[in-house]
């Protein structure tokens, strides 16, 4: 008994060094049930956001930085509530961090749920998938509010390689990826495996950099924000953005919103209302644009904005 | 948050002095004699060889019906769930772990609580694999056990307090360890368990006193082994010699192969044996090659760390089928000579006979009724024969389609898991906990991972069969031949024992503690616990009785997944107690 007290003690000490809140049922061992009209007299919009990922959102100087936190930020002000933030530690996908962050909880963190989760990917056919008995795989939340367009992108340094005209160099060059991921998998296995040998794996697209620093590998592949992110770094200022294709990935685009618990849309429609301004208006993309990154209008918005208007939200006004 | 907390404390740590006056420290002799010493149990395996088979004759056949129960105690608050654990016994006190990292000593003759640790674990912890704990090692005057956040604890046997916490890898790196240490030449022993997050598996060896590390062996091709001497890592050999023989590119680096289930000791040949996980990444075809040593057993030297020989039951893995099954050391006897030999049943369907001497395949053969990847083994080598189209396919070669769905028996979850078998000297047969049940498996047309596009696979496991999943076989080991078989609607999740009194219990995850007849498979004796069973059941005597104890508490991997199977288990409910029986002494010559 007193071990567990000095573990609930720890937990909340530790919650109160990374800002967060424990606002679970103690007794019942759930999560708080925050619906709209409860987060606004709370006083608090618990944001989840994944750990250590710059430059969606991370740790610097001892408080949250990035994208994802700063847009965060923004969404409280506008509800007149204070940002918490609410750290994801990523499972093995997305259906895993909605399980864990958005409607269940983890089951050895059960009361620790986010009011919304950033950086979700937008995508119909993945909110309506169904499973080998035709249950909807993801019922139990809502995607919503796109905000962003992300894509691959390659770096390179221009003292190893010209170019990159075609992914077909790396048969000649090796490459850095993040373990376990798209690019990963396309170019272990892409042309035949041709590039397979050339492939270098790492922990994430910063320890890449690092390596291509090193002279390791002569470029790296990832998000275009991860990759943008690292070249407006000092110590990468010798290296460049390729302008290559990556001929063969299912997914070149995809639009990435934000999840809430699917009996929460009281809340859903408040922050739609908040992004869609924030998009349509061109404040998302000087966001980026503050922190030295592209900013790609989604899809979502294309399909109806005029040709003005995708222009403003882009920035070019 | 207790009224007179000090009041309690006093009267536990009185009772603890109480009863452990008397108490011995454990020696290596214990440990390697522990399959003939019925009064206590000192290994993991009830003997370092693994066999889980107990020379006790009082309890048998005849009066099996007799056997009641002496006590039941609770693990306590809400933490129910998943417990895998065997319990030790020493001088009447019973030290059993729980799910998330719990060790626990208690009276064995009255079931009172002597002391009590929690492991404290980080704040956002993701354990891969459940928050299961299979056991501790007993050695010295303390108590080993391995935490979720890959850490290595010893605590004195007496007060329960912590002598030193080692960590034995990253649990942000995602290591855990879930597995019980053992103890052979006075080294504590421990493996780690990993998931698809770039891991390497490992054996490493620590000094029970101090908890410093003495040697550490990679399971994976490429991978340099130390010893230590004086703190200093001295290199003692690559594993499988150089990197890249069995791998491409990079990908030996993160190579998967997670020792996550423990090992035995056979000290005949003083070998450890270890089994290894899958390969990662899990997409197959990203890795062309045998990828070393994963999915394998492993015979190392316990004084060095060094490999003598390896067994690759499934090279080049597309299946999720761990090679992490225990290989039980056992001799046999053919054309009037002793065979050396060591037996396995593994996650692909396979069983697999081995001279232990030299890892030299003797033969193989299914024990589940289908298996689909493979039409056999190779009678010399005992590598599978792949079947054709029996590979799931790339998820790179598809674009926004579902792929196309390959079915494969067994499931990832195997013809066998974790839960240990057992092997009878009386009998000679092995006795399987084995489970009847396939998957289909594609590839996901839309799939994401941390904000990013990603290629992901899907499954589904289904039952094989309408009325059962579970199977607990008796298996001649010289032939192949299934001798009994016993039917469980619930897929089987505990481990087996075997007695000279002609029984052999397991557990199910209906709640049941079984009992059968080792010859007939005939069911003798069932008592429900309360909730499912997927714990190891031990027996030992004590005042001239003999008690039998296992874990209850339903959990483990099979709920975590759902498909046709979760529509078997959906209704049971999750728990955390040790059960323990008594066959009374009048009764030991009871008809």
């Amino acid at each position: 008994m007193k071990a567990l007290f000095l573990c609930l003690m720890m937990l909340v000490f530790q919650a109160g060094v990374a800002q967060e809140v424990d606002d679970g049922d103690m007794l019942l061992n759930r999560p708080a049930e925050r619906t709209y009209d409860i987060i606004l007299e709370s006083g608090y919009l618990k944001v989840g956001v994944y750990q250590n990922f710059p430059p969606y959102s991370y740790m610097a100087d001892g408080e949250p930085q990035g994208i994802d936190v700063e847009l965060g930020k923004r969404i409280a002000a506008e509800m007149g509530v204070e940002f918490k933030v609410h750290w994801i530690v990523p499972d093995e996908n997305l259906g895993d961090d909605l399980r864990n962050n958005v409607w269940k909880g983890h089951y050895l963190a059960k009361r620790r749920l986010a009011d919304v989760m950033m950086r979700v990917p937008y995508d119909k056919k993945y909110a309506y998938m169904q499973d080998s008995t035709g249950e909807y795989m993801n019922e139990q939340v809502v995607l919503f509010g796109p905000y962003q367009q992300e894509t691959w992108q390659i770096a390179y340094n221009p003292q190893k390689m010209e170019s990159v005209d075609t992914i077909a160099m790396f048969q000649y060059h090796p490459i850095g990826v993040e373990i376990d991921t798209l690019p990963d998998f396309y170019l272990t296995s892409g042309l035949n495996g041709r590039i397979r040998d050339k492939v270098r794996h790492y922990a994430n697209v910063q320890e890449a950099f690092g390596a291509m620093r090193d002279g390791q590998v002569s470029a790296v592949m990832g998000m275009r924000a991860e990759i943008d992110h690292e070249l407006a770094k000092k110590e990468n200022s010798n290296f460049k953005a390729a302008g290559n294709g990556f001929p063969g990935i299912g997914k070149q685009v995809w639009d990435v919103g934000m999840a809430i618990k699917h009996t929460h849309r009281q809340l859903g429609y408040a922050l739609e209302e908040i992004i869609g301004t924030l998009v349509k208006s061109g404040d998302l993309d000087t966001l980026f644009a503050e922190q030295r990154l592209r900013y790609s209008l989604p899809q979502y918005y294309r399909e109806f904005l005029s040709e003005e208007a995708i222009a403003r939200a882009e920035g070019s006004n | 948050m207790r009224p007179n907390r000090f009041g309690i404390r006093i009267a536990v740590s009185t009772l603890a002095l109480a009863v452990s006056c008397g108490a011995q420290a454990v020696t290596d002799n214990d440990i390697l004699n522990d399959a003939s010493t019925p009064e206590d149990i000192v290994s993991y395996g009830m003997g370092t060889q693994g066999q889980r088979f107990s020379t006790i004759e009082d309890l048998n056949t005849d009066n099996i019906r007799f056997l009641q129960p002496a006590w039941a105690f609770s693990f306590g608050s809400e933490k129910m769930r998943g417990q895998e654990s065997q319990p030790m016994i020493k001088d009447g006190v019973m030290y059993v772990t729980a799910s998330y990292s719990r060790v626990y000593a208690i009276d064995a003759r009255t079931g009172e609580e002597l002391w009590q640790y929690d492991a404290r674990l980080p704040d956002g912890i993701m354990p891969c694999c459940d928050v299961v704990n299979r056991g501790v090692a007993l050695y010295g005057d303390k108590v080993y056990f391995g935490t979720l956040d890959a850490k290595l604890v010893a605590l004195n046997k007496d007060t329960g307090k912590p002598v030193w916490i080692k960590k034995v890898a990253d649990y942000q790196a995602g290591y855990a360890i879930t597995a019980a240490p053992i103890v052979v030449k006075g080294k504590l022993i421990t493996g780690v368990s990993g998931g698809e997050f770039g891991v390497v598996g490992k054996v490493e060896a620590y000094d029970p006193e101090s908890g410093d590390l003495i040697w550490t062996r990679p399971t994976v091709e490429g991978h340099m082994g130390y010893v230590y001497k004086d703190g200093k890592a001295v290199e003692n050999g690559i594993s499988g010699g150089e990197a890249g023989k069995t791998w491409p590119g990079d990908l030996w680096k993160n190579g998967g192969a997670a020792t996550w289930l423990g090992g035995t000791y056979d000290p005949d040949t003083d070998s450890l044996f270890f089994g290894t996980g899958n390969p990662a990444p899990w997409n197959s075809h990203l890795r062309p090659g045998d990828n070393l040593f994963s999915s394998s057993r492993l015979a190392i030297d316990p004084n060095d760390g060094s490999i003598k020989w390896h067994f690759q039951t499934t090279p080049h893995d597309g299946w999720d089928y761990d090679g992490v099954n225990e290989l039980i050391s056992f001799n046999y006897e053919e054309d009037g000579e002793k065979v050396m030999a060591a037996a396995t049943a593994d996650r692909n369907g396979f069983f697999y006979v081995l001279n232990r001497e030299n890892g030299d395949f003797i033969r193989g053969f299914p024990f589940v009724d289908k298996i689909t990847w493979a039409t056999g083994l190779d009678p010399k080598t005992g590598r599978p024969i792949y079947a054709e189209g029996g590979r799931p396919g790339d998820p790179s070669s598809i674009d926004g389609a579902k792929g196309e769905t390959v079915l494969a028996q067994p499931a990832f979850l195997g013809g066998k898991n974790w839960m240990p078998m057992a092997f009878s000297q009386d009998t000679g047969l092995f006795y399987i906990p084995s489970n009847e049940w396939s998957m289909d498996i594609w590839n996901e047309p839309v799939s994401y991972k941390k904000g990013g596009a990603y290629l992901g696979a899907g499954f589904t496991i289904k039952p094989a069969n309408d009325d059962y999943i579970g199977v607990l076989r008796a298996v001649d080991p010289k032939t192949g031949e299934e001798v009994w078989r016993y039917e469980n609607p619930a897929p089987l999740w505990g481990g087996v024992m075997a007695t000279a009194g002609n029984l052999v219990f397991t557990g199910t995850p209906e709640g049941y503690l079984k009992a059968f007849d080792a010859k007939t498979g005939e069911e003798l004796y069932k008592f429900n616990t309360g909730s499912g069973v997927v714990g190891t059941p031990v027996t030992w005597t004590m005042d001239g009785e003999q008690y039998v104890s296992v874990a209850s508490g339903w959990g483990g991997a099979v709920p975590l997944w759902g498909g046709e199977v979760a529509k078997v288990v959906k209704d049971f409910n999750q728990g955390g107690m040790v059960w323990t029986f008594r066959l009374p002494k009048d009764r030991v010559a009871s008809q």
